[in-house]
């Protein structure tokens, strides 16, 4: 009897001081961010969706040697007389769907500044695999547009953006 | 669920044993396990838990990727603690290659695995809560969980996949600012770690839940090879950084919690207390923090080590964390195999959930803090 009591007590005195703890935050402004109108900007060095500038690029595919997935495809230009190859890319494709996010690419690239870089970009979806791949094409704009194998052509995306175009970082 | 055989139970009564699907999709499992339970009205006769459903092939995929290219793969392991299996295999390659790391880099490597060992402990704290019943202290962990996590934020750029430490060093340096959010951080997180206590750890509903359940004695826990906080609730010390020091541990004073009677309780215990260990190695880290490089000199793009094998292993949050790497002299590995401790900490399942009732399932299962893409890989 004695001991159903103390059972009873303790576990009420248990519940008081959990209750005081919550009370006391309370009155304490909330941590929570309220997403999406509130939004957080992550810390530079944050890596997010990876971007590309085909202006700095000199074709050197270090960056598709670096990387562990193989997310990274390229072709380097041709002269139209000599035929040989230019340090300028003729196409660069990125596959985000199977990106790591790991940041060796960006350290690999030797150009300053770099040509393919982590935005700050974490706001991206996708709804469908060829959607991630993402392609650019020096004078010609292809950010946002992804190749459509069966259709051989470049198509606009049917669903949100994925990536938005963040200023880099030099 | 379906009916196996007849069993005669003490009292003369005949009833059938049922064979229960716990998982892979079930809240508490905490990812992709299937426990098999054949259960004697409420209590469980057999028990095995099924693995595998998490299983990405990392060690094969090591086969074919560059040193570099694979401390990316080791983050996918045990996502909790993605720092301490960057370090296992940092160590082991630079076992392989006799790379000698900087000062500098070596406590920053401290630093950054106690954080981690803190956040990963956290994760328990706050998901052992909720199967137990407790729903409130996860809110708390995880607010302070975000603040380590915003640490890595603001140094390696990554929140869960680190990338963090590399072969022959670490990627990123911190600055001053970095510190300095770090102390406000440790400054702020321990009289939290007395609000666990009242809120948790001493409550009379949850120690009633974990108390006394689950009880694995020391002999039992050192024949199925438990390591970390499982093994040191029934008292066995034995911790990685005390018995084999690596990065430097020798020089930080840090005590090895134990616990006393092997239960779900003391296993919990351990890691609320082990959390208090490493908040005073990294002040300690901080403290004296040498300066210089973060790299050693001349690792190469493409690192390509002299055949031989290497071992090395770290404490992990969950346990001891070991890898062996056989070089043939190529640029990458020609065999590496995990030592996973979460793996080895699930076989003992079998033997200790026997005799136990199925509401204990959750609370004996919670207490090893398994993470399954460890136990698979
Ligand atoms: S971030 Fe890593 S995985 Fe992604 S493209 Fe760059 S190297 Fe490849
Ligand atoms: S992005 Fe950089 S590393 Fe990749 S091909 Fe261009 S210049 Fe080379």
């Amino acid at each position: 009897m004695i001991g159903y009591f103390k059972t009873v007590f303790l576990s009420t005195w248990a519940f008081i001081e959990g209750l005081w703890i919550t009370l006391r935050y309370l009155f304490k402004p909330a941590v929570t961010v309220q997403y999406p109108t509130e939004k957080l900007v992550p810390y530079d060095a944050f890596r997010g969706a990876l971007l590309f500038d085909p202006a700095t690029c000199i074709a050197c595919s270090l960056c598709a040697k670096a990387c562990p997935s193989a997310c990274i495809a390229l072709a380097s230009q041709t002269h139209p007389e000599t035929k040989k190859r230019v340090p300028k890319p003729e196409w660069y494709t990125l596959d985000l769907g199977k990106c790591n996010f790991c940041g060796l690419c960006q350290e690999a690239c030797p150009t300053k500044p770099k040509s393919v870089w982590h935005s700050l970009d974490y706001e991206y979806s996708f709804s469908s695999r060829d959607e991630m791949v993402r392609c650019w094409k020096p004078g010609f704009p292809l950010a946002g547009r992804v190749w459509d194998p069966r259709r051989k052509e470049f198509r606009d995306l049917e669903s949100h953006i994925p990536v938005r175009e963040v200023e880099a970082r030099k | 669920m379906q009916s196996e055989e007849l069993i005669v139970t003490e009292g003369g009564l005949e009833m059938d044993t049922m064979f229960v699907n716990m998982g892979p999709q079930h809240p508490s499992t905490h990812g992709v396990l299937r426990l098999g339970l054949t259960l004697a009205g409420e209590v469980i006769t057999k028990a095995f838990p099924d693995i595998g459903y998490l299983h990405r092939g990392t060690e094969k995929l090591m086969e074919t990727r560059s040193y570099h290219q694979c401390v990316v793969l080791t983050d996918r392991w045990d996502y909790c603690s993605a720092m301490t299996n960057n370090l296992a295999f940092c160590l082991s390659a630079e076992r392989l290659f006799g790379t000698q790391v900087p000062p500098r880099a070596q406590a920053l490597r401290v630093v950054m695995c106690e954080l981690n060992r803190i956040a990963s402990h956290l994760i328990l704290l706050g998901t052992y809560g909720i199967d137990i019943g407790a729903l409130t202290p996860f809110l708390y962990t995880f607010r302070e969980r975000e603040m380590i996590l915003d640490l890595y934020e603001k140094c390696c750029g990554a929140r869960l996949t680190y990338n963090y430490i590399r072969l022959g060093g670490v990627a990123a340096d911190i600055d001053s600012g970095w510190v300095a959010k770090c102390r406000e951080f440790l400054e702020f997180f321990k009289p939290r770690l007395d609000e666990y206590d009242t809120l948790l750890s001493f409550n009379p509903i949850f120690l009633a839940r974990t108390k006394d359940i689950g009880i694995i004695s020391k002999e039992t826990a050192v024949a199925w090879g438990l390591s970390g906080p499982n093994l040191r609730g029934s008292g066995v010390s034995y911790d990685v950084r005390k018995s084999e020091p690596y990065c430097g541990y020798e020089q930080y004073d840090f005590e090895v919690p134990l616990g006393a009677s092997g239960s779900c309780w003391d296993r919990y215990f351990c890691r609320v207390q082990e959390m208090r260990q490493s908040v005073r190695i990294v002040e300690q880290a901080l403290a004296e923090l040498p300066t210089g490089e973060l790299m050693a000199k001349g690792v190469p793009k493409i690192p390509k080590p002299p055949a031989g094998e290497a071992y090395a292993h770290v404490e992990a949050p969950r346990g001891d964390l070991g890898i062996f790497l056989v070089s043939d002299g190529g640029a990458a590995p020609y065999r590496l195999h995990v030592r996973a401790p979460c793996f080895i900490n699930l076989a003992i399942l079998q033997e200790i959930l026997v005799g136990k009732k199925v509401a204990d399932v959750i609370a004996v299962l919670g207490s090893f803090d398994i993470v399954l893409g460890e136990v698979d890989r």
